[in-house]
């Protein structure tokens, strides 16, 4: 006879871990990027970046996430995110665009099992990454006026 | 003093963001694993017959390709690696579903984590269902146009 409590005590261990996980990357992640921002590094990457997240709708310190979650994962992207200032459309946007393109040197080679090559997937996803960032804040502005 | 007082700002702040996270991630992480338990997936195969031929997939995808997509690359990929292994799937058929997975994957989790920290989860999922179709049936078209033209 099988019991609901099996699978409720393993989602409950899972989330537990995930938690655990979460803490784990963003705590550090986030005070390693207030303490860049406390000595000006942000700002001077940022400001290089501006012209170019600007076509994202998004401020340059987004920059810092992006970068994090395509290398890093999504959680570390998190991280960064929740130091820096975004209305809800700009998180939407970064949050599409870290949703398809984030622990590349990882998802890659998991995914290269199927066939796919590890560049091509990269490639792809980037591509889809940006393009979606795009497509996205015209849309934004399209409906909304900015 | 004040990089201390940062930092204790920033890690106070970032667990209440976490606390906040995890009220509503342990009920959704326990809902999937329910659902994994049970079997949903083997149960909704049915019924994506339709999306399937259009992504111009065998019936036999449905399980890694709901399985990545609902909870997680890694099961994705596991199912993957055992249908190969089987003969199941044909290699264009394995490599479509790398495709579509790696664009959307655990869409579940992702989306739920965003929409706590304030993103639209309605048009995270649907630019990512989107694109992933898209990208899908494009590369298919593509392996069958150079396929055909290899004629072997």
């Amino acid at each position: 006879m099988p019991t609901i409590a099996e699978p409720v005590k393993k989602g409950l261990y899972k989330s537990l871990k995930l938690l655990w996980l979460l803490v784990k990357i963003i705590v550090p992640v986030s005070c390693l990027v207030a303490l860049l921002d406390h000595f000006g590094f942000i700002e001077s990457i940022a400001g290089f970046f501006t012209p170019a997240m600007a076509l994202f709708g998004l401020p340059g310190e987004a920059t810092i996430a992006l970068l994090f979650s395509y290398f890093v994962n999504y959680y570390a992207a998190l991280g960064v995110i929740t130091t820096i200032n975004l209305t809800a459309q700009q998180i939407t946007v970064l949050a599409v665009m870290i949703g398809l393109c984030h622990e590349l040197p990882v998802e890659t080679v998991v995914c290269s099992y199927t066939g796919l090559k590890i560049p091509t997937a990269a490639a792809l996803r980037i591509t889809a990454s940006l393009g979606a960032g795009l497509a996205l804040n015209q849309i934004y502005i399209l409906f909304t006026g900015g | 003093m004040e990089i201390i007082t940062l930092l204790i700002d920033t890690i106070v702040g970032t667990l209440s963001n976490i606390a906040r996270l995890a009220l509503l991630l342990v009920p959704v992480i326990v809902l999937i694993e329910i659902a994994r338990y049970y079997k949903l997936i083997e149960k909704i195969t049915g019924k994506v017959k339709g999306a399937l031929q259009f992504l111009t997939l065998p019936q036999e995808a449905a399980f890694p390709l709901l399985g990545g997509m609902l909870f997680g690359i890694v099961l994705g990929s596991a199912l993957i690696i055992d249908y190969s292994r089987e003969g199941i799937l044909k290699k264009r058929d394995l490599l479509l579903i790398g495709i579509f997975l790696s664009i959307s994957h655990s869409i579940v989790e992702d989306t739920f984590i965003f929409a706590v920290f304030g993103a639209n989860p309605f048009v995270l999922l649907g630019t990512r269902m989107l694109l992933a179709v898209i990208i899908t049936r494009i590369a298919a078209s593509l392996i069958d146009h150079f396929a055909a033209k290899q004629a072997y």
